[in-house]
């Protein structure tokens, strides 16, 4: 019967179907048992690796302190409140409800609901930092209802001085695409793994200042911890078989003084009644023993805070493009003219040269010399003056032609010797060396002939001569300190950091010379028709009974007075023309203004201090700069910060590290 | 006895004779499904594990009501029509279907939207088996009655090529020819049939496939490596089952799993996951099932006297095998990777709703040998 055949051959059919199709499923079976058994690949390492990560625990930064210890940056524990938008159901709801427990307004809330929508949805995007400690508590109890939000514990760099400190000590900031590009040249597996390090998001390298000068004794030793994470990366669980904590920088003890450097960057900041604005600068104040930096300030500040976690571009392009420029280290990059600071330098020249004692000159207010006239300042002139009155009337005349009875190449040479045109290593980057010309330096940057006119110029501090307002300080101290060869240092206490040998006195400086000049800068200070009497009139006395200096009071007047002897300095930024001759200050445009600069040292008696003070486009020397320098060196006599007890660093990390 | 009462008892006494052992296995899988989901939902039963198991309870309900009241013969008279309403909609797709992720695979009708593809699995069973019921045996086996049977299978194939979904265009072809191969195809002509096939897959390879397919099988092959693009899903999933030793690592601390290192593992990748937490014992077992689900439906298959019966029940049987075995091959790297889930467990609707349609017709046939 065909339907009994049919069914067989269905029959034989579905038999070879079932079986082949067991045969199938034992075939996938095996496939499990030989890929747990027998495949070379070790999928259980590979599984581990997929769930546990290494978690790099950057260190906490070294502390840096000024002199007698106050903080000037520390790392310190931050709470913050992050998002993964990819995480959370309903983006702003749960951001108005975070704003809610943190009691945030409407424009907050815009605002980051705005910034996380821009974000990745995969990567937390932080929406507020420096909880405090009730806040971070308060929403650590919400956290359940919030998905997508994780309160975390982070460190920070902090900057309590904010605007203060921020050229000298600089800042942190993440690590850019470039500096990852650099380690990775440094090539090898040591380039791969620094280059993983850098990228990690806690990681912070100093990009300016001490910061960067330092940054790999401030940097500390990384540790890492093994987590359990998921494929976003995500820590699963904190969990894991091993870790090695952190080492924490090395702490930086500063040589400057922190109440110094305030009241320096406070006298920038007075507004100029000319221009209603902050004024641009630098100062500096320096130890004439030991060569310290006690002010090291450069105007106008901003604040090294925001730098840490990214500064908005507006706000980067606000600072970057100001005609004051505040991103820059004026004090150690700047370079002015010194104009007449620079006499001194040409006076000894001049000694050197043979010019006799009782060598002067008359004054008509302008010099004749190669068919064009050199103008002295004072339009009238000086009329008869030696060397000690031509300093203290800063006399243009005098000098130009004392140049030229030195001699191009002895003026050079003096200037070296009191420290201009050399770098200094003060552990921070970019510090310039300035320009001091000579025939031998004009001919080999391609200028042809030295003529003499350029000597001319040379003598009042003008021309190609480019110093630093750090030189004119170390030019300040070396006079000061009677010519010893003073080197200025920036810190005091840091790892390879020793105390330097006593200066030697520099070579080939008559002391008779020196004298003469210092004697100078005291007339200009003290004596009528003095450039910077009133600038140098401090107020103060040295008591007698314990050689103390105290301020001028009705009781103390009767005590000696405390005087410094400075000079005055105005450079021109560009040619004074017959249209620009003779007009008041507030009718030139800002940038064109001649930068005013003050040197000085003291007390006179006995000199420890010397300052120098550049105010860009800020009119004459005496005029703005002068009174700047007398304010810093008023509070540095009175507080006398070399003769008191500095800091150590052992004991204010010892104070830190103390068990709470 | 009012009417309800007297409808409800008798439809008890005929449910109570179905082939409960089939529906057994189907509720070993389902469970198995739910408490798979409950794992990947980190322990919540609120979401997929509840709407996994009402859905299965549901469409059971459903399943065993049509067993009752619609019987084989009925099957039989609505084939061709069930058949060429899936191949309209698939045409309609061509033209006012809706995009989504790069493939047009859906109609939606107000709320609803279904993928004529899915309806088209059980389809293309039905017609071929009432294509054979009425053809005999010296026509069964000659080769000029195979063509038709062959546009059958290629019209819905080549729409859903189109789309492009390859799995569900894969998985007809191979239920197709499954119940060509039951209906008697003689060994002769299959033979030929398979190396042009193989010829037409190299084909297909170089003019037919999109690059994300031809990127896949690619990887397959080990002509490519990709661990973090289109080898990443097989990589990780290899990974999963090769660490995951003799019992696994326990349900609901599978790392690779739980740690999302996984994707899609509540749907393709579920039974990775069965065997990272349950090991090489709970993927033999969940085999097993499937195993014991295929040779029931198998036995049902040999009961009929009616081909249309046998062939119905045999291919159905057949797809539950090609779903199981491409979905089980595909997560541990012996098939190129497509979107085919793992019948009753993985998550999804559309799958679930095919097998149990599927299995319907099995209990009907079971039911109803005639």
């Amino acid at each position: 019967m065909s339907g009994r055949r049919e069914r067989s051959g269905f029959m034989n059919r579905r038999d070879m179907l079932s079986a082949g199709g067991g045969a199938a499923l034992g075939a996938v079976a095996l496939r499990i048992a030989y890929l747990q058994t027998l495949d070379p690949t070790n999928y259980r390492e590979a599984s581990d690796e997929n769930r546990f990560d290494l978690r790099v625990l950057a260190p906490p930064r070294g502390t840096i302190y000024d002199r007698f210890g106050t903080v000037l940056a520390s790392t310190a524990r931050e709470y913050r409140v992050t998002i993964r938008r990819g995480a959370v159901d309903d983006l702003e709801r749960t951001i108005t409800r975070i704003a809610q427990l943190l009691e945030l307004d409407a424009a907050w809330i815009r605002r980051r609901l705005n910034e996380a929508r821009a974000e990745r949805p995969d990567i937390p995007y932080t929406l507020f930092r420096g909880l405090h400690w009730p806040q971070f508590a308060a929403l650590n109890v919400h956290l359940p209802e919030l998905r997508g939000v994780a309160a975390e514990a982070g460190e920070r760099r902090n900057y309590p001085h904010d605007t203060v400190f921020a050229h000298p000590i600089g800042y942190v900031q993440k690590p850019t695409v470039r500096d990852i590009a650099r380690v990775l040249d440094e090539g090898g597996a040591e380039g791969e793994s620094r280059a993983v390090y850098l990228r990690n998001p806690d990681v912070r390298v100093g990009k300016a200042g001490i910061e960067a000068g330092l940054e790999s004794d401030l940097h500390g030793q990384a540790g890492w911890r093994q987590v359990e994470v998921n494929a976003a990366g995500r820590v699963i669980s904190e969990v894991g078989h091993a870790e090695r904590a952190p080492v924490q920088g090395a702490g930086v003890v500063m040589t400057l003084d922190a109440n110094l450097q305030r009241i320096a960057m406070q006298k920038f900041a007075e507004l100029d009644l000319s221009t209603q604005a902050e004024r641009s600068g630098a100062a500096i104040v320096m130890d004439t023993v030991t060569g310290e930096l006690l002010v090291l300030a450069s105007a106008p500040g901003f604040d090294p805070n925001h730098f840490v976690n990214g500064i908005g571009q507006e706000e980067f392009r606000g600072l970057n493009e100001s005609e004051r420029k505040p991103l820059y280290h004026k004090a150690v990059t700047g370079n002015y003219s010194p104009g007449s600071t620079f006499k001194m330098m040409v006076g000894i020249a001049a000694k050197q040269a043979g010019m006799p004692d009782d060598w002067s000159v008359s004054c008509p207010g302008y010099f004749p010399f190669g068919g064009r006239n050199f103008h002295c300042w004072r339009r009238g002139g000086h009329g008869h003056v030696d060397m000690h009155d031509a300093l203290k009337g800063s006399c243009d005349v005098f000098f130009y032609r004392a140049a030229l009875y030195a001699g191009p190449e002895r003026i050079a040479a003096v200037a070296r010797a009191f420290g201009f045109g050399q770098t200094y290593d003060l552990s921070l980057p970019g510090v310039r060396a300035g320009v001091v010309p000579d025939p031998d330096w004009f001919a080999r940057a391609g200028r042809g002939q030295w003529t003499p006119g350029l000597t001319v110029n040379f003598g009042i501090g003008q021309g190609d001569l480019q110093v630093t307002p750090l030189q004119l300080a170390v030019m300040a101290a070396r006079l000061g300190a009677n010519g010893r060869a003073v080197m200025p240092r920036l810190v005091r206490e840091a790892p390879g950091v020793r105390a330097p040998a006593p200066f030697q006195m520099i070579p080939g400086i008559d002391p008779a010379h020196l004298a003469i000049v210092r004697a100078g800068m005291f007339g200009v200070s003290n004596e009528g028709g003095g450039t910077a009497i009133s600038a140098s009139n401090l107020g103060l006395v040295r008591r007698p009974d314990n050689g103390r200096i105290v301020e001028r009071t009705p009781e103390t007047a009767r005590f000696p007075p405390v005087q410094i002897a400075g000079k005055t300095g105005t450079a021109q930024v560009r040619a004074i023309t017959d249209a620009t001759r003779g007009r008041h200050y507030s009718t030139i445009p800002w940038r064109f203004r001649d930068h005013g600069l003050f040197v000085c040292f003291g007390p006179w008696d006995d000199p420890r201090y010397a300052c120098a003070v550049v105010v860009e486009h800020g009119g004459a020397g005496s005029s703005v700069a002068g009174p700047i320098a007398r304010a810093i060196m008023r509070e540095t006599l009175l507080t006398d910060p070399a003769r008191r007890a500095p800091a150590q660093l052992a004991r204010l990390e010892a104070n830190v590290r103390r068990p709470a | 006895m009012s009417p309800l009462l007297d409808v409800t008892r008798r439809f008890f006494e005929r449910a109570s004779a179905l082939n409960w052992s089939i529906i057994t296995i189907l509720c070993a899988l389902a469970l198995i499904g739910v408490l798979m989901h409950f794992s990947v939902a980190g322990g919540a039963w609120s979401g997929m594990p509840l709407v996994h198991g009402l859905r299965f309870a549901g469409l059971l309900a459903l399943a065993v009501i049509a067993a009752v009241y619609i019987t084989a013969r009925a099957w039989r008279d609505f084939a061709y029509w069930l058949y060429g309403g899936a191949l309209a909609l698939l045409v309609a797709v061509e033209f006012i279907g809706e995009t989504r992720m790069g493939a047009t695979r859906w109609l939606s009708v107000g709320p609803v939207s279904v993928q004529p593809s899915e309806l088209m699995k059980i389809a293309i069973v039905l017609a071929l088996a009432r294509y054979y019921h009425h053809l005999d045996p010296r026509q069964t086996t000659s080769i000029w009655f195979a063509f038709p049977a062959l546009a059958l299978i290629a019209a819905p194939v080549a729409l859903i090529m189109h789309q492009p979904d390859l799995g569900t265009a894969m998985l007809i072809a191979l239920a197709g020819f499954a119940v060509m191969f039951l209906a008697g195809l003689r060994w002769r002509y299959i033979v030929p049939a398979m190396a042009l096939a193989a010829v037409g897959a190299v084909g297909a390879y170089y003019g037919v496939l999109h690059d994300y397919q031809r990127a896949r099988i690619n990887v397959f092959l080990g002509l490519e490596s990709d661990p973090l693009g289109e080898g990443y899903h097989v990589l990780q999933s290899k990974i999963a089952i090769g660490a995951a030793g003799l019992t696994g690592q326990g349900w609901m601390r599978g790392s690779q799993s739980q740690g999302d290192f996984l994707p899609e593992k509540h749907t393709d990748f579920i039974f990775t996951m069965i065997v990272e937490e349950f090991g090489f014992i709970g993927g033999v077992i969940v085999l097993a099932l499937f195993g014991v689900l295929m040779w029931r439906t198998m036995e049902v298959a040999g009961r009929p006297r009616s081909q249309f019966g046998q062939l119905a029940a045999a291919g159905v049987a057949a797809t539950l095998a090609c779903y199981v075995l491409i979905n089980t091959g595909m997560v541990m790297g012996l098939v190129p990777v497509v979107g085919i889930p793992l019948p009753l467990i993985s998550y999804g609707g559309t799958a679930m709703v095919t097998m149990m349609a599927g299995f319907a017709i099995v209990l009907a046939i079971d039911y109803h040998p005639d």
